[in-house]
């Protein structure tokens, strides 16, 4: 067993301290990067895994999908823009219903299942293709169950199962267009038209989406056009939303690096005895640094395994309303992040020990 | 590496001369503020020989050792050990000698607190990567048995007595089978019976094993084990004949 480790096992409570608070803070990590990512989902997800490459609203939309208004001929016109492969209407509406979890509200989407805009993410079952059906992102609900919009108690019946696909953080149901069409006249019997949302472009291969947007708002009066990150940003709130999260997170990130660098610079400096005797029995300053770097590995590698315990434990225990669950690549991206950061502070621990000056093991300086 | 020859005015003829110190001056800091720790000093020392360094506090003598055994580089004068120009190595080199052919036994024992005995032998083992690990804990084993403390081998330094962490240290510095053990004040920190102890056994291992060993203390009754004494005063080193030891100190 190499020095280091063995160290470690002889100061198991100051090793496990520092574990402990370097796992309490890849847990702060972890969590708030999991939560901040289900909720921006939540509240993006139905336009993220739209199956198009370009959105188009109303010119007075402000870039928001629920306050666009378009004439259903728009999509004709769009259509017939240079560098549109196929382009199909969206309409949605945020509506009352009766879910598996009792009445709420539910972000109701009415696409065309021959067009572009269904969404992407069907984990069960398959999309609508007859009226009344639909696939939803609801909590509790399975394939075959029933949801019931309210107040006009149209039941819609499930037929696929979504992931990812919620908006502003509320359920979604997809149904096709003359479903959502009949659920509003029966809501607003004296509504002249029901108008839709978005136009969704599937752009021809080799068409740059941004130049397509811009394309559809210059030919077709009254339009804006969006690449799908570029709606997805502009959805009111996200933007804050993953700034306020994005400075917690960081915050928390350097705090477990400066954390990390800091004590090992203190151990370092208390051991700085122990170095100079092993520099001055031979020990290269390489084979030093070395221990430093197998003990930052080492507390990583349980501070992190216990954080995921963690923060599996706190996603299991928590009733965040919204779904939420541990991302692999999140958590690989954010432990790999903890190590390497925490090497290159361990670099401060490293210059001490270059610096050593074996002769003082002698006391002959 | 360069060789010198070398001609130090007091070359014992009792053996092959395996430590060599010609004319090695150290001095720290630069113009009217340099201070010479030691003058022009020359020695030598054969094979089997164990000698030791009398001299008072501050007069030079881990100075001495520290450049003998590679921690300190002199400013003038050649130290060979073997084949080799200690005075002439890259710290590079220096650190590759201290873990191969030299065995130091510090002040105080200075055995690494978090490592067993046994540890404290096996890590100055792993150093140079002469021995196996299977043959490095049999060595290891040996040793403690030899220097009485296989029951003590799991033992780490704050659960042994001040002379079993001597004794430790001493099998710390033989470990490697080195050439040349420095031995510096190994009786500082015990009382007079377990210091005889020490230096007793210190001297049957460099015998034993053929070693060069010197010793650094102050303390006169020590040099009876050794075989031949060197005096350090203010940097100053001369061969004694056994009368004049440091007389006033």
């Amino acid at each position: 067993m190499s020095i280091a480790l063995l160290e470690m096992r002889r100061a198991k409570l100051r090793f496990g301290l520092l574990s402990g608070a370097v796992a309490l803070l890849v847990f702060l990590v972890l969590f708030l990067s999991t939560l901040s990512g289900a909720l921006i989902e939540s509240f993006t997800g139905a336009i993220k895994n739209l199956n198009a490459d370009v959105l188009v609203y109303s010119s007075s939309a402000r870039d928001n999908i629920q306050g666009s208004r378009l004439d259903p001929s728009v999509v004709a016109k769009v259509a017939a823009v240079p560098g549109v492969a196929a382009a199909g209407g969206i309409a949605t509406t945020t509506t009352s219903a009766q879910l598996p979890s009792g009445k709420g509200d539910l972000a109701l989407f009415g696409f065309d299942p021959t067009k572009p805009g269904a969404p992407d993410g069907v984990k069960e079952g398959r999309l609508p293709n007859a009226a009344n059906e639909t696939a939803v992102d609801v909590a509790g609900a399975t394939i075959g169950s029933t949801i019931t919009l309210l107040p006009t108690n149209i039941p819609l019946e499930v037929v696929g199962i979504l992931s990812g696909a919620q908006f502003s953080a509320a359920p979604t149901a997809y149904v096709d267009l003359p479903s959502y069409q009949a659920a509003l006249k029966a809501a607003n019997p004296n509504a002249p038209f029901i108008p839709l949302n978005a136009v969704a472009v599937e752009t021809t291969p080799g068409s740059d989406p941004a130049a397509v947007a811009s394309q559809v708002a210059n030919t077709v009066p009254g339009t804006a056009g969006y690449t799908i990150s570029d709606a997805v940003a502009k959805i009111p709130g996200v933007s804050s939303v993953s700034q306020t999260f994005g400075i917690l997170v960081g915050m928390t990130f350097v705090i477990s690096i400066v954390v990390i660098g800091f004590f090992f610079l203190i151990l370092t400096v208390q051991k700085m005895r122990v170095f100079t005797l092993l520099r001055a029995t031979g020990a290269s300053t390489g084979r030093l640094a070395r221990s430093v770097v197998v003990q930052i590995t080492a507390v990583v590698v349980v501070a992190s395994a216990v954080a995921i315990l963690l923060v599996w434990g706190a996603l299991k225990g928590a009733s965040t309303g919204i779904p939420v669950s541990l991302d692999p690549t999140l958590v690989i991206g954010t432990v790999l992040a903890v190590w390497v950061f925490s090497l290159a502070a361990g670099l401060l621990s490293i210059r001490r020990i270059r610096s050593i000056d074996p002769a003082t093991a002698a006391g002959a300086r | 590496m360069t060789t010198n020859t070398v001609a130090p005015a007091d070359v014992q003829q009792t053996g092959k001369p395996i430590l060599e110190v010609v004319d090695v001056t150290k001095t720290y800091g630069e113009g009217h503020t340099a201070v010479t720790a030691i003058a022009a000093a020359s020695l030598s020392v054969a094979e089997g020989q164990f000698v030791s360094l009398l001299g008072p506090s501050g007069s030079g003598k881990t100075t001495l050792i520290s450049m003998i055994g590679g921690l300190l580089t002199p400013t003038s004068g050649t130290i060979r050990l073997g084949d080799q120009v200690v005075s002439d190595m890259s710290k590079k080199e220096l650190t590759n000698l201290r873990a191969e052919r030299v065995g130091f036994v510090f002040q105080s024992s200075n055995l690494v607190p978090f490592l067993t005995a046994r540890e404290n032998l096996l890590y100055v083992a792993s150093l140079p990567k002469k021995h196996s690990r299977k043959a490095a804990a049999k060595r290891a084993d040996e040793l403690l048995g030899e220097l009485g403390l296989s029951d003590r081998a799991n033992n780490v330094p704050e659960k042994l007595s001040g002379g079993e962490r001597q004794r430790v240290a001493i099998g710390r510095a033989l470990m490697n089978d080195p050439d040349l053990i420095l031995v510096d004040e190994p009786t500082a920190a015990l009382d007079t019976a377990l210091g005889r102890q020490v230096v007793q056994l210190l001297a049957r291992e460099v015998k034993q094993r053929g070693k060069t060993g010197i010793m650094v203390t102050h303390d006169l009754r020590m040099v009876e084990y050794t075989d031949q004494v060197f005096e350090i005063l203010d940097g100053h080193l001369t061969k004694s004949d056994g009368t004049t030891l440091l007389d006033g100190h």
